[in-house]
């Protein structure tokens, strides 16, 4: 090798002796926008393979004969080409590329030209994510690509959902693909935002179908930041800090409000409990009909949560090395008032090295260090319904130990319903440790046609959780003895992929081939334990199992495991004459153990592209700069849903007999035995650039089918619901995109997106005994029905509210159900007899609406003067509905308190409220059955993100050595606007009883390069 | 030409690689982490009795709701008062819903739990298989304790709903398309199952049983077989099987009445078959538990410190509370109601009753202190177990009490109640079965024994007891002692409507 190399050099030598017009050529490359040198630029004399790239500040040096011509190119800016003549400086001034469709795109196994692309791909850069101040990666790419929902979480450390296209799988199976440098997760928690280099989306099948293996909710993919060769060493330092507030709070119904409901309940006890509160606590001075207290419980339980960021890192490269390292530390409080937070601790390093100019080799690594202290998300339910006349202390409680915490069975109440117990003896700490590694070897086989590359990856999560239950009694039987449960959560996933890839180009044809074999191995193993009487439970040192009661039967052990693997090969053909008539082609063959019927499915997509604007008939057109019809099609297949057993299994039992354990077996009577989920998809689209390279539009319709979709199917008699597949499943919608972009003089520009979708969700069929599927508990119930969306919310339509007795008299349905027993007064809900049968039954329910947004859009406003830029994002979505389930759940207890809207909006009289039933229509049956009353609007529109910013450079400070510094003020996701009378209307799945509430976040920041 | 060579040794080198992983594709054939049923080694018969273990956990494993549903109809307890669960309410007052889900959840888990027990017999079945033939015989015994386990499940749904599917094996939907069958063709087939499993099954008492403490004997399932004939209005067959309990002279009633339903009664010399709960002593670690929460009082002061209340959820009815006063029953009446203060004030508020005895009161013989209820005036005393019992460390109400399904009592007012309605008796008069029940209780011989007398003692001995009373009425169409407290019950609400869900999924039809 070493040998072969130096030959080269000495030809080089020998070369430039040979051809004496040869110059020395030098020069500083700059983009035209900034006029700042741009390192990295790649220039090459053109018909050879001779060449250099620019170093940090935009210069170049390189020997070349006059009359060559030059090119340089980079990505983001339009080629240039300049001819060598005889001044040896040739300065260039590079013009950014707005249409950026040179662009080259990551694809799986590879890359693609933006513009030769035939299917649906959406890339965020990594400036936008950037803006974003949060722990998760996905939570910065809200609102930011159209067909891509995602749902913000408001846990610390947690993910937010994400749904690509809409939802058509069942179950747990729903989240998306990520690839992170080629790995596969379900979870990128570990990333940090900084990192990244770009993200893209593959939205519809014909992308991401190489990935066939659960690709089927689509794939992210990610590439993190590599560094570049021959460039200095770049160090930068970026940072923020900030405070979280919680939001749109919900205003609970005050004392006052709370004791006019059980006045009007007609409940006795209820006023009872009235009465002994104020028997208890005192009467208040202001209104001696009231308590003394009156507890805002959402006030009590929250606070605001600090959260800050600091990244460092280097990047950089010689002649052969590109490097890129760097470590993150994250820290974020929750607004939940407990231990309550998020900290992670990243480093990362990435390096690819040319041993020869045929052989490279490089490798990846990201350790990330976190631990997670959850929150006790039963307090958010519990504060909802904590009554407003129980204060937090109460001192007469002399049994309540360590803390006097009041209890409300001391006012008559059927449970203690004090969150704070929850919040102070609790406490549950996950130690999240995940190392991402990868290694490859890349050779080209036949020179810059034929290449090899294979890569290794693994996967090592190891979770710990440590839940704490200390010990406490706040009197009236509501005692509990310290206890720790501990689980050991170990994730081991490994890739192996080899791919070889042909390029080539017979005059106009350009071809690419791809073929490739990739063998996956996912093993999870849980280890737990718990015990009980911890000694010395009040210092967290001793919170080990080994000091909890030593009697083997109080101490539990369990474990389980579970490995599956897959085996795919796969294929892709790229083909495009002269760029204008663009074939796009894949297959995959995957193997997954989940699948016991028959493990191999078989994945094939296609695509056609035209790119119009590449026509001789369009060439100076005036109009576009670009336009470009494609169409696709491909399946993939879902293998994230639950795995098959294919054969009846069996559990270990006990039982009792004379007070002695027995242990016994059981095994199931049914099973499943499944085939993959396959989505197929087609999809349209057109690209088109106009204005002058000012206006862009990407338009996109689709259509997505689940075949096969494994659905939870219920077996009567045997009374189990099963993961079977079993029905189909479609989406289907449009995505635009319009940017603008405008450069209005050096020291102005702005730009303006926007982005729109539509979703429709329909079941297409279902094979199921009962021709439905009922998910939700039976008092709220979510129904899947051909012809509806899925997890449709299923109950009765209020019509209105009873105002009068003569009302009722008319009514023949409440006629039926006076007559059925019910008892009927004004105040209760109005229902629709949909059957028209003259009463109301089961058969008078319908589909009250989906948890999926019909309609979701975002946009942007960027503007840059000089060094201030300044940029904001907004965010919305309508169509969808929330069950509000916390107020629901009245039916179970109904004495307890509820949000002010009820209580204020109520029906107290003829003509009070034709919406909202009475209060002691809200304690009966009649009222309590699901129907829209419970189920609310989730449309929202919030300010997303704004952000200011001021960038110092290439100031005369420090004698023109101070750094470039970048200062930024952001508030992110200050303001939602909505109707629906909870904390905040992004609810993952639709029904809201304890959904952690959304902070909006503001921070200050700091970015520096050396 | 050296290039070419190099160029396909690179080529074949990658390929190798690419088929290299192939040896890795067998791996997608395997499944695990999982146990099959089919990996069992059911070569080693000592591990037979492992599926039947099973078996009695599957039984054991009672929705709360389950027992609730099944006697809330009957004039002796009441659903306690309105709050959640309101169609509950409804269900005592005999508006019935088929939308409600204790409806469903009963009937599903019913057949759930035949299915379950039917899964057992088979691993029984394999075990016999491979087995000696030395132990067919243990074999057959575990195959026909399922086999009563899964006849009982039977028996109520046919109480309940009238028509309804037998299930017999593992695939129901090769069953059930077959239609239901008739209450009458259930009891037959519960007749005909006892008939099948009675010579299979050990001649003794549960508690002389060494194997399984406290499982099913010969004598469960005959009471199971009278309680089908019962059903099916065949007295004699009812006196037949009941006298041959009484002449098998293995079962006496436990002396102590109120100590029947606590911890020393457990697996006394008068339980025929019931189910046992326990956390085996220990104040932490593995339970089997019954929730007995549902009939515990919402808000008592225990004995022993921080033993938890209940819901309120099942309340004896004041026709049965006075039922008992103007009997002048004492320990019964003491053992089958807990008092609240405003209870026993609601009693004195009929000026009949201003006077009460001592023993009425809201503090329990072991020292539990009742107190007053949003939901109920009075909570079952046959469904609690005194503080003082519960293992500390346990705070559950009723934590690890056992539940009785068939006791002694039952069986010797059955017989008597078989005879009156002309029945030939093998063994006892009516009057010395009826007296030996009433002795216990305190009081003092009858005679000349009548069906009116016979259902009083039943209701004072039973009540709270599986629904024994509701069934009893319709059975003998005593709808006026169910017309009760403002009710109006009518033949056409014997039967619970099927659940809609079930409605849905199977030839059924309301």
């Amino acid at each position: 090798m070493k040998t072969r190399f130096r030959l080269i050099l000495m030809l080089l030598m020998i070369s430039s002796i040979g051809f004496a017009q040869e110059i020395q050529v030098s020069g500083t490359v700059t983009g035209n926008e900034d006029n700042m040198p741009l390192p990295g630029v790649s220039v090459i004399i053109s018909g050879t393979a001779r060449g250099t790239s620019t170093d940090f500040d935009g210069n170049y040096t390189l020997k070349a004969n006059q009359g060559d011509v030059l090119e340089f190119s980079f990505v983001g800016f339009k080629s240039a080409s300049v001819t060598v003549g005889s001044s040896s400086t040739i300065d260039v001034v590079l013009e950014t590329d707005v249409a950026a469709l040179d662009e080259v795109v990551v694809v799986g196994y590879g890359t693609q030209k933006k513009a030769d692309l035939t299917g649906s791909i959406a890339t965020v850069k990594a400036e936008e994510i950037e803006k974003t101040p949060a722990a998760n990666v996905m939570q910065s790419m809200q609102g930011k690509v159209a067909g891509v929902q995602i749902v913000s979480a408001g846990t610390p450390g947690d993910s937010p959902t994400v749904r690509i296209r809409g939802l058509g799988t069942f179950g747990s199976g729903t989240n998306v693909l990520y690839v992170v440098d080629g790995m596969f997760y379900d979870n990128i928690d570990f990333l940090n935002s900084k990192d990244i280099e770009s993200i893209n989306v593959l939205k519809d099948a014909s992308s991401s179908a190489i990935y066939g293996v659960r690709a089927a909710n689509g794939v992210v993919l990610i590439t993190t930041k590599t560094g570049r060769k021959n460039s200095k060493p770049v160090f930068e330092y970026d940072g923020y800090s900030g405070v979280q507030f919680a939001q749109n709070v919900v205003q609970m119904a005050n004392a006052e409000q709370f004791v006019t409901m059980a006045y009007e309940s007609g409940s006795e006890a209820d006023v009872q409990f009235v009465l002994n509160a104020m028997e208890r606590f005192g009467r208040s001075r202001v209104n001696p009909n009231l308590p003394n207290v009156n507890t805002d419980w959402y006030d009590e339980i929250m606070r605001e949560g600090l959260i800050s960021n600091h990244s460092i890192s280097a990047s950089g490269g010689g002649e052969n090395v590109a490097y890129s390292v760097g470590a993150n530390y994250l820290s974020q409080e929750g607004i939940l008032d407990m231990k309550n937070e998020y900290e992670r601790f990243n480093i990362r390093t990435k390096v690819d090295v040319d041993l020869s100019d045929r052989f490279k080799i490089g490798s990846n690594l990201v350790f990330s260090n976190a631990t997670k202290y959850l929150p006790e998300n039963s307090a958010w339910f519990k504060a909802y319904f904590a009554v407003p006349i129980l204060p937090v202390y109460d001192f007469q409680n002399t049994d309540a130990t360590p803390t006097p915490y009041a209890n409300a069975r001391a006012i008559g109440y059927r449970g203690s319903q004090n969150p704070f117990p929850d919040l102070r003896y609790n406490n549950n700490r996950q130690k999240i440790r995940k190392v991402q590694t990868n290694f490859y070897v890349q050779t080209e086989i036949i020179p810059e046609k034929l290449t090899f590359k294979t890569v290794y990856n693994a996967n090592l999560a190891a979770i710990e959780q440590r839940n704490v239950s200390l010990p406490f009694n706040i009197g009236y039987g509501d005692q509990r003895i310290s206890s720790i449960s501990r689980s050991d959560n170990t994730y081991f996933n490994q890739i192996w992929d080899n791919t070889l890839t042909y390029e080539d180009n017979f005059g106009d044809h350009n071809i690419t081939l791809l073929g490739g074999a990739s063998f996956r191995d996912e093993a999870y193993n849980s280890l737990s334990g718990s015990g009980g009487d911890i000694r010395g439970i009040q210092l967290e040192s001793s919170w080990y199992l080994d000091f909890s009661d030593p009697d083997p039967e109080t101490r539990t052990v369990s474990e389980n495991g579970r490995r599956y693997y897959g085996m795919s090969y796969f294929a892709r053909a790229a083909y495009n004459y002269k760029g204008k008539y663009l074939l796009y082609g894949t297959i995959r063959a995957d193997g997954s153990s989940k699948f016991t019927q028959d493990p191999w499915g078989y994945f094939p997509s296609v695509g056609a592209g035209w790119v119009i604007s590449e026509e001789g008939f369009m060439q100076d057109n005036g109009i576009f700069d670009f336009l470009k019809l494609r169409a696709a099609w491909g399946k993939l297949g879902n293998d994230n849903v639950a795995p098959s057993s294919g054969a009846n299994t069996t559990s270990e039992v006990i039982i009792a007999a004379g007070n002695e354990p027995l242990s016994g077996v059981t095994a199931t009577s049914t099973f499943t035995n499944n085939t993959w989920e396959v989505v197929e998809e087609k999809n349209f689209g057109l690209n088109m650039i106009t204005l002058n390279n000012r206006l862009s539009i990407d338009a996109d319709y689709y259509i997505r089918d689940t075949h096969d979709a494994i659905m939870p199917v219920y077996i009567p008699i045997a009374n189990v619901t099963l993961q079977r597949n079993s029905g189909q499943i479609r989406n289907q919608g449009v995505e635009i995109v319009l940017n603008w972009n405008e450069s209005v003089n050096e020291n102005f520009s702005y730009s303006i997106g926007a982005n729109f979708t539509t979703l429709k969700n329909e079941t297409i069929s279902i094979e199921d005994s009962r021709g439905y599927i009922d998910s939700g508990s039976a008092e709220f119930r979510q129904r899947t029905m051909e012809g509806e969306p899925i997890l449709a919310f299923f109950g009765y339509e209020r019509i209105g509210v009873y105002q009068n007795q003569a009302q009722i008299d008319a009514d023949p349905t409440a006629q039926a159900a006076i007559d059925a027993g019910q008892n009927i007064q004004p105040g209760d809900l109005i229902y629709r007899d949909q059957n028209g049968d003259g009463q109301i039954t089961d058969e008078d329910r319908v589909v009250l609406g989906s948890f999926l947004p019909k309609f979701t859009y975002g946009g942007n406003i960027g503007v840059n003067y000089k060094n201030w830029g300044f940029s904001a994002s907004f965010y919305g979505q309508s169509g969808n509905k929330i069950l509000n389930r916390k107020r629901g759940e009245i039916i179970f207890t109904n004495d307890t308190n509820m949000d002010a809207d009820l209580a204020k909006n109520r029906w107290h009289g003829e003509g009070t409220s034709n919406e909202y039933p009475s209060s002691a229509g809200l304690r009966k049956s009649w009222n309590q059955k699901l129907s829209d009353f419970w189920i609310e609007d989730g449309d929202f529109f919030r300010i997303q993100n704004i952000q200011l910013s001021y960038t110092i450079k290439g100031t005369k400070l420090l004698n023109g050595k101070f750094p470039e510094t970048r200062l930024t003020l952001t508030a992110d996701r200050p303001f939602t606007f909505f109707k629906y009378n909870g904390f905040d209307p992004e609810v993952p799945n639709g029904v809201d009883r304890q959904t952690y509430p959304i902070p909006a976040v503001y921070t200050v920041g700091i970015n520096v390069k050396i | 030409m050296k290039r070419i060579e190099k160029l396909i040794n690179k080529t074949i080198w990658a390929i190798l690689l690419s088929l290299g992983m192939v040896s890795c594709s067998d791996k997608i054939n395997e499944q695990e982490g999982q146990l099959n049923a089919d990996d069992l080694d059911y070569t080693n018969t000592e591990d037979m009795i492992d599926p039947l273990v099973g078996a009695y956990q599957i039984f054991g494993t009672r929705g709360w709701e389950e027992p609730l549903l099944l006697s809330v109809r009957g004039d002796d307890v009441n659903s306690g008062g309105l709050g959640d669960q309101q169609p509950f309410w409804d269900t005592d007052q005999f508006i019935y819903n088929k939308d409600y889900w204790m409806y469903n959840s009963l009937f599903a888990l019913h057949y759930s739990d035949i299915v379950k027990l039917n899964t057992a017999m088979e691993l029984v079945n394999l075990y016999r298989s491979y087995a000696d033939p030395s132990y067919y015989d243990e074999a057959d015994q575990y195959l026909a304790e399922i086999k009563v386990m899964r006849a009982w499940l039977h028996f109520n749904l046919a109480r309940n709903w009238g028509d309804v599917f037998i299930i017999n094996t593992t695939e129901p939907d090769t069953e059930y398309i077959n239609g239901t069958v008739s209450k009458d063709a259930m009891m037959e087939y519960v007749v005909a199952q006892m008939n099948e499993a009675i010579p299979h099954l050990l001649e003794a008492r549960p508690n002389e049983r060494t194997d399984i403490y406290g499982g099913i004997t010969k004598y469960a399932a005959m009471a199971l077989q009278a309680m089908a004939y019962q059903e099916l209005e065949n007295y004699q067959e009812v006196a037949n099987v009941t006298g041959e309990i009484i002449n098998s002279n293995k079962f006496m009633l436990y002396p102590d009445f109120y100590n029947l339903f606590k911890t020393d009664g457990e697996v006394s010399d008068e339980n025929l078959w019931e189910i046992q709960f326990s956390d085996f002593g220990n104040a932490t670690g593995d339970t089997f538990y019954h929730l007995y929460a549902p009939f515990g009082p919402t808000s008592y002061t225990p004995a022993r410190a921080n033993a938890e209340g209940g819901w309120g959820f099942y309340e004896p009815s004041m026709k049965y509370i006075k039922f008992m006063l103007d009997r002048g029953e004492t320990v019964r009446l003491q053992t089958s109601v807990l008092f609240t203060p405003d209870g026993i004030a609601e009693i004195q508020s009929d000026p009949n009753y201003a006077n009460l005895p001592s023993f009425v009161s809201n503090s329990t013989p072991d020292g539990d202190v009742i107190n007053n209820s949003v939901r109920a005036d009075f909570f079952s005393g046959k469904h609690y177990m005194p503080s003082n019992q519960i293992v500390v460390g346990r705070n559950n109400y009723g934590a690890g009490k056992n539940y009785i399904i068939v006791r002694y009592a039952e069986i010797l007012l059955m017989y008597a109640e078989a005879l009156t309605h002309g029945a030939s008796g093998n063994s006892l008069t009516a009057d010395q079965a009826v007296n030996l029940v009433r002795a216990r209780a305190g009081l003092g011989s009858v005679s000349g024994v009548t069906t009116q007398m016979v259902m009083d003692e039943k209701l004072a001995e039973l009540a709270m007891e599986w629904g024994v009373r509701y069934f009893d009425m319709i059975r003998l169409n005593w709808y006026d002692e169910l017309s009760y407290d403002g009710r109006n019950f009518t033949a056409d609400k014997e039967l619970l409507p099927y659940p809609q869900a079930q409605v849905d999924a199977l030839p059924l039809n309301n």
